[in-house]
């Protein structure tokens, strides 16, 4: 393993390759009706190492379908996708790279322990070693117990943390997650979020696929707007920073002392609105307005500026 | 050309199934009750011969349309291995298990023979294991072949109808032109439509290696048909 970092060749100006490219990729699917489906249409984006990129858009809008055509599980109509500068069937290739399906399904017969040693064998791991690692993250992603049983007995939850901990096995350098929080309890999808965290703070590159928006603002550095197989608009989440949102007990006597106080902000009926450039920024936040007199109600984080976005941009909604 | 930790993986996963446990059993108690130790068609003749058969077709059946639609072969595919080497796998994991059976059946045909007083074991006796394995391995090659164009366990179920519909042919298609001599020629044919059965070399070492040649040229070219076969399935599902 290369510890996240692209060992591939560079471009003439030594910007680093990206760990994922694609370009113009196009895929049209045959449809029922003997027309035509245009799953994913003139698609380009890169992810860099250390950089976690989202996916958003309605079912149908070819996130999947561009998952599959970056790693070449299907050929494209036109277009390219390279790996770290390379073609993603090099068999080099393929072990840096982890890729946890949507709905995944397993042999039934063997276990969860049994089927990650498999894949810690294929992926050059002694034997030995091999059971090791495979315990070792079963653990990781809270699947120790189950992961001894076979794989037929797995609920949605279950299989969805074997095709993770199968995707993170190899310390891969580049991860693509399809719907990985599907069918995952809270205790999972926050698992989930500090195991997003980890790996970009590892500098392995990740693109996820969620239609958990509030999840997505949270861990990703980008997102890509899908509909239709297009990339309608590119979002810089962090660049944009976070937004915190306070539900006041006394608005009509906190808009001149916040105004002062915190000029940045904006009040909306009994909402007031604040950009934060990060969680940790928030109790400072509250303290401030305890301070200015404010008597509050609830504070909260939003995501809801994604999903405004969201509805915006892929719904056509003002 | 073989991945031997998917063989592994595959042959745990087929001696846990309970349908080809249920086979195996059958197959040790008819080698247990025909076999005599030092003759060993005895001990894999008649029935046993016949449960031979269905173990290698239970084993055989869907041995890469079952990876390939559940999806888990894509994953394993994602990983450093080639296409041939992860049929080549699938294979050897069939085949180790039917190896496993194969032997269990033979102890169980030379303790049923020692419990009767049996003759004392020749070498012709333990030669019939490895030819008995190289004859359900061929037969193996020939399913993996089938299926790797066909859905799910429907590989065996055409291996069945094929060896049906020829039977038919032969015992029916002479007499009905008018050709009886025919017949032969026919006989000449089956010779060469598969995998023969090997056993003959444990007694008439000489006249019995052609045979045993042929049937490993079997194992060598249907795996090489169904590597062919399956990296066109895969080219043509990613175009798809």
């Amino acid at each position: 393993m290369t510890g996240g970092q692209s060992t591939a060749t560079s471009s003439p100006t030594s910007t680093p390759t990206p760990a994922l490219e694609v370009t113009d990729l196009r895929k049209v699917y045959p449809s029922r009706k003997g027309g035509q489906v245009v799953a994913v249409d003139g698609l380009t984006f890169q992810v860099r190492s250390g950089e976690v990129v989202g996916l958003l858009g309605p079912n149908g809008a070819g996130k999947t379908t561009a998952m599959q055509l970056a790693l070449s599980l299907l050929d494209p109509d036109a277009g390219e996708a390279r790996l770290f500068g390379q073609h993603p069937e090099l068999l080099q290739v393929r072990r840096r790279v982890g890729y946890a399906p949507d709905a995944p399904l397993f042999p039934r017969k063997l276990t969860g322990l049994q089927l990650l040693a498999l894949h810690a064998e294929l992926l050059g791991f002694p034997r030995r070693d091999a059971r090791q690692r495979a315990e070792r993250f079963a653990e990781q992603v809270g699947f120790a117990d189950p992961a001894r049983r076979p794989a037929g007995t797995y609920s949605r939850g279950e299989a969805q943390r074997l095709g993770l901990a199968l995707a993170l096995l190899g310390d891969p350098d580049l991860v693509l997650l399809d719907e990985p929080t599907a069918g995952l309890d809270p205790a999972g999808v926050a698992a989930m979020r500090e195991l997003l965290v980890s790996l970009r703070a590892r500098g392995a590159a990740v693109l996820l696929n969620s239609h958990l928006l509030s999840e997505v603002e949270r861990v990703c550095d980008r997102v890509l707007f899908l509909k239709e197989g297009r990339l309608l608009r590119t979002h810089e989440v962090r660049a944009g920073g976070r937004r915190v949102e306070v539900r006041l007990v006394n608005p009509a006597q906190m808009a001149g002392p916040l105004a002062q106080a915190i000029p940045e902000g904006t009040l909306e009926g009994d909402r007031f609105r604040v950009p934060v450039a990060s969680e940790d920024a928030v109790p400072a936040l509250v303290r401030q307005l305890v301070a200015a007199g404010a008597g509050i109600l609830e504070v909260r984080l939003a995501g809801a500026e994604l999903e405004q976005l969201y509805l915006q941009i892929v719904e056509g909604r003002a | 050309m073989i991945s031997w930790p998917i063989a592994r993986a595959a042959a745990r996963e087929k001696l846990r199934s309970p349908g080809i446990l249920a086979i195996g059993l059958c197959f040790a108690a008819a080698a247990a009750l025909s076999g005599r130790a030092g003759a060993p068609r005895e001990a894999f003749g008649g029935f046993g011969i016949a449960f031979l058969l269905v173990l290698t077709l239970a084993l055989g059946a869907g041995l890469l349309a079952g990876e390939l639609e559940s999806g888990h072969a894509q994953l394993v595919l994602l990983r450093p291995i080639t296409r041939a080497a992860w049929v080549g796998g699938r294979l050897a994991g069939a085949g180790i298990a039917l190896a496993a059976i194969v032997v269990a059946a033979w102890l169980a045909a030379a303790g049923g023979a020692a419990l009767r007083g049996g003759q004392t074991l020749s070498l012709s006796a333990f030669g019939v294991l490895p030819l008995a394995v190289l004859w359900g391995f061929a037969w193996l090659s020939v399913l993996a072949a089938i299926g790797a164009v066909l859905p799910g366990w429907t590989n065996s179920a055409a291996l069945v109808l094929a060896g049906i519909a020829w039977a038919t042919l032969r015992g029916t298609l002479p007499a009905a032109l008018g050709h009886p001599e025919w017949a032969a020629w026919l006989a000449e044919l089956s010779n060469y439509l598969g995998p023969q059965d090997p056993l003959q070399l444990a007694f008439r070492p000489r006249e019995g290696l052609g045979t045993a040649l042929y049937d490993l040229s079997w194992v060598f070219f249907a795996w090489l048909v169904a590597v062919l076969l399956f990296n066109r399935r895969e080219l043509a599902r990613r175009r798809a």
